[in-house]
């Protein structure tokens, strides 16, 4: 599904990622650990074109992806939700939610100026995919209000939403428990469970050790920019480098 | 809601005022009813899509200057009016593949730059008709129908106004319409959901400079003469200042800010010839109303004119 070979990115002569590979199989639910600053994130954005890789080689889908832009990407079938809540602002929950269908339909401007056949068909279709994904999240309620006003819990869901309208291959999700409380953090990890049951491959990244065993088939440990571990999670929670690079932090 | 009452009484208003109104009142009319086109394409560009251009008076001048060119070559006024927007346009496309690079206020600056740029290009270039201009602009017609008065013109006008509003509409409820309001956010965000942001950008540019284009094409037949000193920089800010004072983000907000600002301007107008006053009374006397405007509307109204009153009566009724 996904391999990414050799790939590194500095910012001013400072490694945020160096020479990582991974590959994440059809299916599979791929956690992503590792102290504040690791290089998570970076690599996120790596993989789905936010960020140029200075040097190495990222696949999808068997086809060679890393010079292609954010969105061609996103259209061959990766969403993330980011760290950071991106709600679009002036705009509904649903409206939001509905964006994430954008690459799957092609409605253009003159279509839509002249109400064309083709612009009622996809909105239909928008609509209902929006609303389907919006119940799925549990955000049916909140659909007519302004996206800009909801909790942060609701934000990331709206996200998750937006990223599930898209039907995507690969799902990254980056730190999507963080802010959460109890029951919305329960109601996530079902959410991702049963994603996982219907063979969407996710790539997780978690601070949450607990979060992430319980739902990664497997687990990657990134420091400093680099990946020292690999493996179950059960094997990698023992090993001794990962528990060093953790000491290393609370110290 | 607000659509649901406006369109009816300003349509009637729209169509009786030509029948009663005397030239000069016309005059303003027609030019009010052409700058709320072109704000119509500003509010779109900066309200919905988040980009700012400091010089769409300067496809306000490629649309008239196409026209007077095309009309005083021989083409059809109907030709000539078409091909306004499509110049202005294909403009916008060339300038905008560069410039949209930019964000917030070098955007803004590079906008204006381009601008006058243009006018000192078209005050040189000898086909232009230099800083004199282009005179003797055949009227507009079809066929063998000719607008005769200032009455046609305004009807020609607000058609154009009705057309521009109600493309935009459509644009701005749909899928290329929330994805142009998306990336007004974040691009990062509105690029993984798949939308080709830069294209998006580059075509809402374009878009908004067609608007401005139409715009200048009436303009030309209905004045008969073009000349760079028509499209200063200072009807540029008057565009923004009248998107803002309306309301950004709001379709209406183009229209009623664009009539609060002409009313504005007339009054002062009518101040600034008296006698005694120094001839350059009338420019400077805008300048520092749209500037206390400009700084009026942020810090009591910073929504704009059209929100602002839609909130009242929705508040208003929901007190009841
Ligand atoms: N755009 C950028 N410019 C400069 N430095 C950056 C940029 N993005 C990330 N970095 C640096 O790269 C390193 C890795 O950052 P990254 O955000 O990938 O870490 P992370 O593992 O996601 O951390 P966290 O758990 O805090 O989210 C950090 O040192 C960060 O300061
Ligand atoms: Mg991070």
């Amino acid at each position: 599904m996904l391999t990414v070979t050799g790939v590194s990115r500095s910012f001013g002569g400072v490694y945020a990622v160096r020479d990582v590979s991974l590959s994440v199989a059809d299916g599979e639910v791929c956690g992503v650990i590792g102290p504040n600053g690791a290089g998570k994130s970076t690599l996120f954005n790596l993989i789905t074109g936010h960020l140029a890789a200075d040097r190495g080689e990222i696949s999808f889908l068997g086809r060679r992806v890393d010079r292609l832009a954010p969105h061609r990407r996103a259209r061959l079938g990766m969403s993330i939700v980011f760290q950071a809540a991106r709600v679009f602002r002036g705009m509904t929950v649903r409206e939001n939610v509905m964006v994430g269908m954008h690459g799957r339909t092609n409605a253009g401007f003159v279509s839509a100026a002249l109400r064309l056949p083709r612009h009622r068909r996809d909105e239909r279709e928008i609509a209902a995919e929006a609303e389907r994904a919006l119940g799925r999240v549990g955000l049916s309620e909140w659909a007519d209000r302004p996206a800009d006003r909801l909790p942060i819990g609701q934000q990331r869901a709206l996200q998750l939403a937006r990223a599930l309208c898209a039907r995507p291959r690969l799902l990254l999700l980056d730190e999507p428990a963080s802010g959460l409380r109890g029951e919305e953090r329960e109601r996530l990890a079902a959410l991702v469970e049963e994603l996982r049951a219907g063979g969407l491959t996710i790539l997780l990244i978690e601070h949450d050790v607990a979060f992430v065993t319980r739902l990664a088939d497997r687990v990657v440990v990134l420091d400093l920019g680099q990946v020292i571990a690999d493996g179950p999670p059960a094997e990698v929670r023992a090993d001794p480098l990962v528990l060093a690079a953790y000491l290393g932090q609370a110290s | 809601m607000i659509g649901r009452v406006a369109v009816p009484v300003v349509a009637v208003v729209t169509l009786a005022l030509p029948a009663v109104l005397d030239d000069s009142a016309l005059a303003v009319y027609i030019l009010l009813g052409l700058a709320a086109m072109v704000t119509v394409g500003v509010s779109l560009l900066m309200g919905y899509a988040g980009q700012v251009s400091l010089g769409q008076g300067a496809f306000y001048g490629i649309g008239a200057y196409t026209a007077a060119l095309l009309t005083l070559g021989g083409v059809p006024p109907l030709a000539g009016l078409v091909a306004a927007p499509v110049v202005a346009a294909a403009s916008a496309l060339v300038v905008g593949t560069p410039l949209l690079r930019l964000r917030g206020h070098h955007l803004a600056f590079a906008t204006l730059a381009m601008q006058l740029i243009l006018l000192s290009v078209a005050g040189q270039l000898e086909f232009t008709g230099g800083d004199i201009g282009l005179q003797g602009i055949p009227q507009f017609g079809v066929g063998s129908w000719e607008a005769g008065g200032a009455a046609a013109y305004a009807y020609l006008t607000w058609a154009g106004l009705a057309l521009v509003m109600l493309v935009t509409r459509n644009v701005i409820t749909s899928r290329p319409g929330r994805a142009l309001r998306a990336l007004a956010t974040s691009e990062t965000a509105a690029a993984s959901s798949g939308i080709p942001v830069g294209r998006y950008k580059l075509v809402v540019f374009a878009l908004s400079a067609a608007f401005a284009g139409l715009a200048g094409g009436i303009y030309c037949y209905y004045t008969g003469y073009v000349a760079p000193g028509s499209f200063p920089v200072l009807i540029s800010i008057q565009y923004i200042v009248m998107a803002v004072v309306g309301g950004l983000g709001t379709i209406w907000g183009a229209v009623v800010g664009a009539t609060a600002i002409t009313l504005l301007v007339q009054g002062l107008d009518g101040l600034a010839t008296l006698p005694g006053m120094p001839s350059y009374a009338p420019t400077v006397l805008s300048y520092a109303v749209y500037a206390l405007v400009l700084i009026g509307m942020v810090l009591f109204m910073p929504r704009g004119l059209v929100p602002a009153l839609s909130r009242r009566r929705k508040s208003l009724s929901e007190r009841v």
